[in-house]
């Protein structure tokens, strides 16, 4: 009964997981600057993949865990996780029926504005970035896009999520 | 079977009651009320805290292959290797001792110096040991998580340091985790002076790991060249005296009003593992001097009582503390030898305990069992 409600639900939260721990593996320092937004990523996915499941309110509590990891304000990355799915599920029925590279593409400047309100908010807290470079981990998860689809579609379908 | 779960999705779709927009202002309005009072208020805090015990096996989890390859670097490393870094440690130790020994007949000198001026300031500070468990992913700021948290004592304000100077202080506190802000992150200042001649300056961090700028200091200001900057104790936050940074830079530029002095800071930020929590005493001079006076009245009262003439407490005695005599007991023990970076054993409430005997002027144990500090 492959349509049922809640099958497997356990995959997506495991991914979701795997994801806040990536977001905070320690990298070498010249990498951390374009560190992917593993969490953004994975939420897309399943976003795209599963509506009814994952959703504004998920995004909103992983980004209130990521705050709490990061130390920063409460909220921050809650409201930049939301605005993520938002814009997604509002342009859910197109993205699904790209190719992926069109999808990559369209995500790159998803997750740019999510960036640009990221930026906004450090300002407010008082650490600014100098330059362009915090646009870097947008570009880098664009470009990572395609292998997160294909190993998270393969997931999907080895348990049959739904 | 495919054609049901389309509908299904599509059902749970569009028969969500608030349509997209409206949910994704609700969660933006919640987040910007949550941040606000993040910012502003204590509220939060203890909600952070017990957030923050859920989630810190995650950052010990994702440290976990660091571990795992430093544990498996240790096996393989070869057998010579470990005899050199042996003899190294040995030569090492053997430095330290000497350097201890000195410290030791000055710090007997200060004790007895304080007596003469009728102070009894805390030589020492007491230490934790903590160990390094995160970096601060987002690389614009610097921030570090160690394994020590409030139910270790540690608390908000707390200076860190590492073997050859300060790191930081701690901003923030979970029950076993707690986050450092080093001293180059860019909104991190500290007071400090130039040990040579106690020229005093503001050292803010610049985001760049190896590097500190003193802010507003005059051109014609004696500073030079490989000055060693000491924290000067004057926020009130760090302790006085310990090393912070070496200037690397002095430029006179006559187009600008100041110098600008460049330094690079002693402690090893992005490399040390280890670090040390420092307890200074909260006390301000006036209480620490009645409490002094206390325990030295109490001292002569006993050694009138037993008919002895008035010994120094021994440090035995310290940690011994006869119940019924009404001296402060709870003083955390300073074992005889424990001359090494190792005391761990330090509660938060042994260190809000008022009286000291160890600390009274005629109560002066050998001086090298007191620098339990281990500098």
């Amino acid at each position: 009964m492959g349509w049922r409600i809640g099958h497997n639900g356990w995959v997506i939260w495991l991914t979701l997981i795997l994801g806040l721990l990536l977001s905070i593996a320690p990298m070498p320092d010249f990498m951390e600057i374009g560190r992917p937004l593993w969490l953004a990523m994975f939420l897309t996915f399943w976003t795209l993949a599963l509506p009814h499941r994952v959703g504004l309110s998920t995004a909103w509590l992983l980004g209130l865990a990521e705050d709490v990891l990061y130390g920063n304000l409460l909220g921050q990355n809650a409201v930049v996780l939301s605005l993520v799915v938002f814009l997604v599920q509002s342009l859910q029925q197109r993205l699904r029926v790209f190719p992926i590279w069109q999808q990559s593409g369209v995500l790159l400047v998803v997750y740019g504005l999510a960036q640009l309100v990221q930026l906004w908010l450090n300002t407010l807290t008082g650490n600014r970035p100098p330059t362009l470079v915090f646009l870097m981990p947008s570009l880098v998860s664009a470009l990572l896009w395609p292998w997160v689809y294909l190993v998270l579609r393969d997931l999907r379908t080895r348990f049959n999520v739904s | 079977m495919a054609w049901r779960f389309e509908d299904e999705t599509i059902k749970r779709i569009f028969s969500k009651g608030p349509s997209l927009g409206v949910r994704l202002l609700g969660l933006a309005v919640l987040s910007a009320s949550l941040m606000v009072v993040d910012a502003r208020f204590d509220y939060l805090k203890p909600v952070r805290s017990e957030l923050g015990l859920i989630l810190t096996p995650l950052y010990w989890a994702a440290d976990l292959p660091m571990r795992a390859w430093e544990t498996v670097h240790d096996q393989f490393s070869s057998r010579t290797e470990i005899i050199a870094e042996n003899e190294r440690l040995k030569a090492e130790a053997l430095l330290m001792q000497r350097r201890l020994q000195k410290l030791a007949a000055l710090t007997e000198q200060n004790v007895r110096l304080r007596e003469l001026l009728n102070s009894a300031a805390l030589v020492d500070d007491k230490v934790l040991v903590g160990e390094l468990i995160g970096v601060d992913p987002n690389p614009f700021t610097h921030r570090i998580l160690i394994d020590k948290g409030a139910k270790d004592g540690v608390f908000v304000g707390q200076p860190v340091l590492d073997a050859s100077g300060l790191m930081g202080q701690v901003v923030e506190v979970m029950p076993y985790a707690a986050r450092v802000l080093l001293l180059t992150d860019v909104t991190h200042s500290i007071p400090v002076q130039v040990n040579r001649n106690g020229l005093r300056a503001i050292a803010v961090g610049t985001g760049n790991p190896e590097r500190l700028e003193l802010r507003h200091v005059a051109d014609t200001a004696d500073i030079k060249e490989g000055d060693l900057l000491v924290s000067s104790g004057l926020g009130q936050r760090f302790p006085a005296g310990y090393p912070v940074a070496t200037v690397t830079d002095v430029v006179h530029d006559s187009g600008q009003p100041f110098a600008i002095v460049r330094a690079v800071p002693t402690a090893k930020l992005n490399r040390s593992r280890y670090v040390l929590l420092v307890f200074s005493d909260p006390r301000t001079p006036e209480e620490r001097a009645n409490d002094a006076a206390q325990a030295q009245e109490e001292a002569d009262r006993k050694a009138a009582a037993s008919g002895t003439p008035a010994a120094p407490v021994s440090p035995g005695s310290a940690g011994t503390a006869q119940p019924g005599a009404g001296a402060p007991a709870g003083q955390a023990p300073v074992k005889p030898g424990t001359t090494s970076v190792s005391a761990p054993e330090i509660s938060p409430a042994t260190q809000k305990k008022p009286a000291a005997p160890v600390q009274a002027p005629a109560a002066s144990p050998a001086p090298a069992e007191r620098s339990q500090g281990g500098r």
